[in-house]
């Protein structure tokens, strides 16, 4: 791999929360286009290395670096700002706002909030609401929620509120997507649906994408390559099926032969 | 039904971000903007004056303070300060001569430094703490008031508003000044929910709901709460101006303590924090029920069917008035303006009781 394909690159990053080293010294490249699989048992580090790329929980040592430029240490509003849009294990969405309103907040960096143009809406504000209102849409439609799009977010069941968080994400045109269990808590059927949006998305807005997943058969479907972490080290790193095959990677997640005994 | 959304169908972007898409909702702002543009005529001097007039600029005072703690839930117990800085800096701009359009603006311009300073200085806490950091903006502000007999001219003293022009226009007489005060709340609920329906509204709310989501999608969380503090200051300022040039019409430091400030929250609290409408049914319960209550005791003990002491008879109101606060905060959290809403979708689902989807 050249360095001109790689989006996301992180260097020996560690992260401590007190006493407890979450990351350690964790590296990783991921190359332009890929869908990138993270994987690890539970409290292995996947979230926080997340947190780390996304601006949350800077990482105490180590680099991170986003098409080449260092972005170890920004906030989260300016990496966002830079071309990385992310959703979260528990759906954050905006409760007081209908799921048109929380998808055209993804908008917020290619818009112009200020109380001037609110002030004088129809010179100032209507055109652009309308113009980002129709890219909105458009979003609407690649995800089919427009049954939904004016409803109260929190009124409408947990797998469309997974896709009105996508779709935010979506409509900020990001060039990587981070996503942490989009699947989590859905049932088949709703995590075909989601399978199918992020292929889509991916394939029509020619995406990276970085997702935490636990569904091995949805990992091994749809990520080219995976990070497996164990206790905030990499276990393993390769194409899908051969890291989830290896022996390390089993005797994390499901013990070893001699501790059933 | 009179009220259906049946029949209405978007057939652009434009026609659907519009504000009142209902055909009866329209009819009720036209009817409502006539009789406020009528009430002069019908309403005697005593009443408009003393109920009419100061109901409007106190609506315009809860929907500044609901800009910030409705929208971008940002809590703020000095709000009176806010507005006496306004009062005052427009006070004096125009003793000084400065035209009256330019002082109100100037008014807002020293409001919005002055609370955005404090904003900036606050925002280092959230919750109880803010609270706290805006009561002792709320102190700081009526002792610098008071303590300097430039502003307030003595501690004593009382500040009478010079005779004003707006733009060619008399502030003088009653109606002159009703008409000044409720363009001004008419300008301000427009401003309100044009503020909500685009995107800087949007950002105050994402700040509200979820600050972490906020920032993920780009939203920087301080540079936009100062940005509610510096808005919701500028417009309570003006408010501050035109309460004192339309009503007080002679301002002392008393006229913005903290018992305002307290009055100001609680207009917010019981109308519905972040409604235009909900400013408006606020301001009006917190005015007229402590009056209403006094008038209605008052009566009872002179028609005697009950037997008050006068002390009794003074406290009341203060009683039932702390009562009903409770009362929303227990029942109907969000308020008058949601009392409102259930109403309306009442008849906008007539004969169903729940909406289909």
């Amino acid at each position: 791999m050249t360095d001109s394909d790689t989006v996301l690159r992180c260097e020996a990053v560690t992260r401590r929360f007190g006493g407890i080293r979450a990351l350690k010294g964790v590296s990783v490249d991921i190359a332009k286009g890929e869908i990138f699989g993270l994987v690890g048992p539970n409290g292995s580090g996947k979230t926080t290395l997340v947190n780390c790329v996304t601006g949350f929980y800077p990482p105490q040592e180590g680099r991170i670096l986003f098409e080449g430029a260092d972005i170890t240490g920004r906030k989260p509003h300016r990496i966002a700002a830079g071309g990385i849009a992310r959703t979260f294990q528990n759906v954050a969405l905006f409760k007081g706002m209908s799921v048109l309103e929380n998808i055209l907040m993804g908008r917020h960096n290619l818009m112009h909030p200020n109380p001037i143009s609110s002030l004088f809406y129809p010179f100032l504000a209507r055109g652009e609401e309308i113009a980002h209102r129709r890219k909105v849409e458009e979003i609407i439609d690649l995800l089919q929620l427009e049954s939904v799009r004016d409803e109260a977010v929190d009124v409408i069941p947990l797998g469309l509120q997974k896709r009105v968080e996508l779709a935010r994400a979506l409509a900020a045109e990001p060039r990587m997507l981070v996503l942490d269990e989009p699947m989590a808590g859905m049932n088949q059927e709703e995590k075909e649906y989601m399978v199918r949006f992020i292929l889509d998305a991916h394939e029509a807005l020619g995406l990276t994408v970085l997702m935490i997943e636990h569904h091995m058969d949805v990992v091994t479907a749809i990520c080219g390559r995976v990070l497996v972490l164990n206790d905030g080290t990499s276990l393993a790193l390769g194409p899908a099926r051969e890291a989830i095959a290896d022996p390390d990677v089993i005797a994390a997640y499901i013990g070893t032969s001699s501790d059933a005994a | 039904m009179f009220y259906r959304l049946s029949g209405i169908h978007h057939t652009g972007y434009a026609s659907a971000h519009r504000l009142w898409s209902v055909p009866a909702d329209r009819w009720q702002v036209v009817a409502v903007l006539a009789l406020a543009l009528l009430a002069p005529l019908f309403v005697s001097d005593l009443y408009l004056g003393s109920y009419v007039l100061p109901w409007l600029v106190w609506s315009a005072a809860a929907l500044s303070l609901s800009l910030l703690m409705g929208l971008a839930g940002q809590l703020h117990f000095g709000y009176a300060a806010v507005m006496a800085i306004g009062a005052y800096t427009s006070i004096h701009l125009a003793q000084a001569g400065v035209p009256f359009a330019l002082a109100i603006l100037g008014a807002g311009l020293t409001s919005a430094v002055i609370g955005t300073l404090f904003g900036a200085a606050a925002l280092r806490v959230k919750g109880l703490y803010l609270v706290m950091a805006t009561l002792a903006m709320q102190y700081l502000v009526d002792w610098v008031i008071v303590n300097v007999p430039a502003i307030s001219g003595g501690a004593q003293a009382t500040l009478r508003t010079p005779d004003v022009t707006f733009l060619g226009l008399p502030v003088e007489t009653l109606s002159q000044r009703y008409y000044f005060a409720l363009a001004w709340a008419v300008l301000l609920a427009l401003f309100f929910m044009n503020v909500k329906r685009t995107s800087f509204g949007r950002a105050l709310i994402a700040i509200r709901d979820k600050d972490f989501a906020a920032a993920v999608i780009g939203v920087d969380p301080f540079r936009f709460k100062l940005m509610a503090f510096l808005t919701s200051s500028f417009v309570g300022g003006v408010t501050g101006a035109v309460l004192a040039f339309c009503y007080y019409r002679a301002v002392t430091p008393e006229q913005f303590s903290f018992n305002v400030s307290i009055q100001l929250v609680a207009m917010v609290l019981v109308g519905g924090l972040g409604s235009v409408i909900g400013g408006f049914l606020g301001a009006g319960f917190v005015l007229l029920l402590p009056i209403i209550l006094t008038n209605a005791i008052a009566d009872l003990g002179a028609s005697g069917w009950i037997d008050l002491s006068q002390n009794l008879m003074a406290h009341l109101p203060l009683i039932f008035y702390g009562a009903m606060i409770i009362g929303f905060l227990l029942f109907e959290p969000l308020g008058l303006a949601k009392i409102y809403d259930n109403v309306r979708k009442y008849f906008l689902v007539w004969p169903f009781r729940h909406s289909g989807s």
